[in-house]
């Protein structure tokens, strides 16, 4: 039997990764020993699982380096790769949206809006382009991003909200919704059918958990 | 300014030695298996009309490499085959007895994504077969990828059917409008379960054409997927998709080649030329499909001819690629020669030298002359399995390597 190899993003979404697949009867105690081993295996099931980026689990996807990647919606949408998107996990909640200061709100469709800071470029070119037909200056910072529109960098940004309480305490308020995001299971193309059993199974038995 | 003249331009490659002489190996049991067939192969220039391409948003102009002739006129790079195969067979094989048979290697280019084996230039081996629309030339087609795909060496695949007609059919059904037809396209295509739900939750569909529509991501696996639909529910579009598709299995199956093929009736990609029929073929080790086909009524039509029509064709590099990593290439035959040999004996050695080519052993004079350990080391080098070493009174010395 050929491994099936699972990509797992560093990070928030590890522990609840691990705890999904292990409702499913993965023996994932190597990936808890916090062994340097970047490749862990579960010799039963035939299951391999490496921790990475999170931007770069998508491409290890899309790549049939692994077969199967849990990762964020968002990143998803960021890294646009092509991939089947098999199942909505319903952990790490938040939403994309477009924030700016209090003034504007409820303006968005009369200011013109010509600079967007944001962690997302492709998401938020997307969204200017598509939903608003607009060309916009998508200003790519690494962290943050609150304080582009605080200090003039730009006049409104794209990020995640969860709560909303960093925005407010900045004077700051979501103007629109763009997605809701949350952890997503993503699969293959080849994978999915060339192991088609043994995936299908895999999600039957964490959609269960659901 | 930075010189870029030691660089080759990003998307393409050096195909060097042992991977050339594979790609050639290659390509030579796929033309055999084409011809063997009946297809007859063909050449088209590497440079089109940008209008070719264009017409009807074929293919989109940001993927294709475009410059002008002398005259301004917009030229392309082919961005495939197929199209200029429609172009041919609209205006060039006017008196050809149907059906027509016809098949191509050769390279093409886009400015698609790069990756995992994808290159912006890449070879692709196909066939197409023209002036039948029947589930006899479907069946015909997808018999005809199967065996190409054996004869490559790679024997664990498979290749999924779908047919265009069921989600046109079912949508038609649904009364969707353009844009969220397109949209639940999308997500079908991703197997995105929650977003066609998203899609479908806005609408008053019928019930029973709802829970089709919002299953249509988990349609697929073996021909008893096709069971599991009541026909009765999905209007006659999409009815009659189904049908073709069990016609085309069951003339599989008579063909001894069922066990290659399943089906899958969300393959929905965007391939705007496909009217019936549609397939890609998917073996391990590579993570994108090694070949896609599919049928093509009205392509033709664009230039000036209606002519039913369906093919596919397969990327070499990809399979290539599966090839290494599964394992399966076969390496080249030690059998070669060095032939050294003492200056009074040249004429003799270039006797010998033509002697084992003509008998078909790659043959090679010294032609270094400095010294057995040098001589030694090109042979070698070249994977070779002896040198002959020839005397000045035409004695011969062996020496195995």
């Amino acid at each position: 039997m050929r491994y099936i190899t699972i990509a797992l993003s560093k990070g928030r979404l590890t522990e609840l990764s691990i705890d999904f697949l292990e409702g499913a009867g993965i023996d994932c105690s190597e990936l808890k020993d916090n062994s340097r081993k970047l490749i862990l295996t579960d010799e039963k099931n035939k299951i391999r699982f490496f921790l990475a980026k999170p931007a770069d689990v998508p491409v290890y996807v899309e790549y049939g380096a692994a077969d199967i990647g849990i990762v964020g919606k968002d990143t998803l949408l960021e890294e646009g790769r092509d991939l089947y998107e098999v199942l909505d996990l319903g952990f790490a909640k938040c939403r994309m949206c477009v924030a700016g200061p209090k003034e504007l709100e409820g303006k968005m469709e009369l200011v013109s809006i010509t600079r967007v800071a944001t962690k997302y470029p492709e998401v938020a070119r997307l969204y200017f382009r598509h939903k608003r037909r607009e060309s916009v200056e998508i200003i790519k910072l690494s962290g943050s991003v609150e304080l582009a529109p605080l200090v003039g960098l730009s006049e409104v940004i794209v990020d995640l909200v969860e709560t909303g309480r960093t925005l407010k305490e900045n004077g700051l308020t979501v103007l629109d919704t763009i997605c809701d995001v949350s952890a997503r299971m993503v699969v293959n193309r080849v994978s999915m059918k060339m192991e088609n059993h043994r995936i299908t199974k895999l999600i039957e038995d964490i959609r269960r958990q659901l | 300014m930075k010189r870029w003249n030691i660089y080759t331009p990003e998307g393409v490659q050096d195909i060097l030695f042992e991977s050339c002489r594979q790609k050639r190996l290659l390509e030579d049991k796929i033309r055999k298996t084409f011809r063997l067939y009946g297809y007859r192969e063909i050449e088209t220039p590497t440079i089109e009309f940008y209008d070719v391409f264009s017409e009807n948003g074929l293919i989109k102009q940001e993927s294709m490499y475009k410059f002008c002739d002398s005259k301004g006129r917009l030229l392309a790079l082919r961005p495939d085959f197929t199209v200029p195969v429609a172009r041919i067979a609209a205006t060039k094989l006017k008196d050809e007895v149907f059906p027509i048979k016809c098949c191509y290697i050769g390279n093409t280019f886009s400015f698609d994504e790069l990756g995992g084996g994808r290159q912006n230039e890449f070879t692709q081996a196909g066939c197409e077969l023209l002036g039948i629309n029947s589930p006899e030339a479907d069946a015909e087609i997808i018999a005809m990828a199967i065996e190409a795909l054996k004869a490559t060496g790679i024997d664990e695949f498979q290749i999924d059917i779908g047919q265009v007609g069921f989600f046109k059919g079912l949508m038609e059904e649904s009364g969707l409008d353009g844009n969220e037809i397109e949209e639940v396209r999308e997500f079908i295509d991703q197997k995105n379960l929650v977003g066609v739900e998203q899609v479908m939750d806005r609408h008053k569909v019928k019930s029973e054409l709802k829970k089709i529509i919002l299953d249509l991501p988990r349609l697929f696996g073996s021909k008893d997927i096709l069971q599991k639909i009541n026909y009765g529910d999905i209007g006659k579009g999409a009815a009659n998709a189904l049908v073709n598709i069990k016609e085309v299995l069951e003339i599989l199956e008579d063909r001894n080649l069922a066990g290659y093929v399943s089906i899958d009736l969300g393959m929905v990609q965007s391939m705007n030329y496909y009217t019936g029929i549609v397939f890609r073929g998917y073996t391990h080790g590579v993570g994108f499909p090694v070949l896609s086909g599919g049928r093509y009524d009205r392509l033709v039509t664009l230039f000036g001819r209606d002519l039913e029509a369906t093919g596919f064709s397969l990327g070499v590099n990809m399979v290539l690629m599966a090839l290494e990593r599964q394992k399966k290439l076969i390496p080249e035959k030690q059998e070669g020669v060095l032939i050294t040999y003492d200056d009074r004996a040249r004429r003799l050695a270039g006797d010998y030298c033509r002697e084992l080519i003509a008998q078909g052993i790659p043959a090679e004079l010294d032609i270094l002359k400095e010294g057995t350990g040098k001589s030694r080391e090109y042979a070698v080098s070249k994977g070779f399995s002896r040198i002959v070493h020839i005397n000045a009174d035409g004695t011969k010395k062996e020496i195995m390597l």
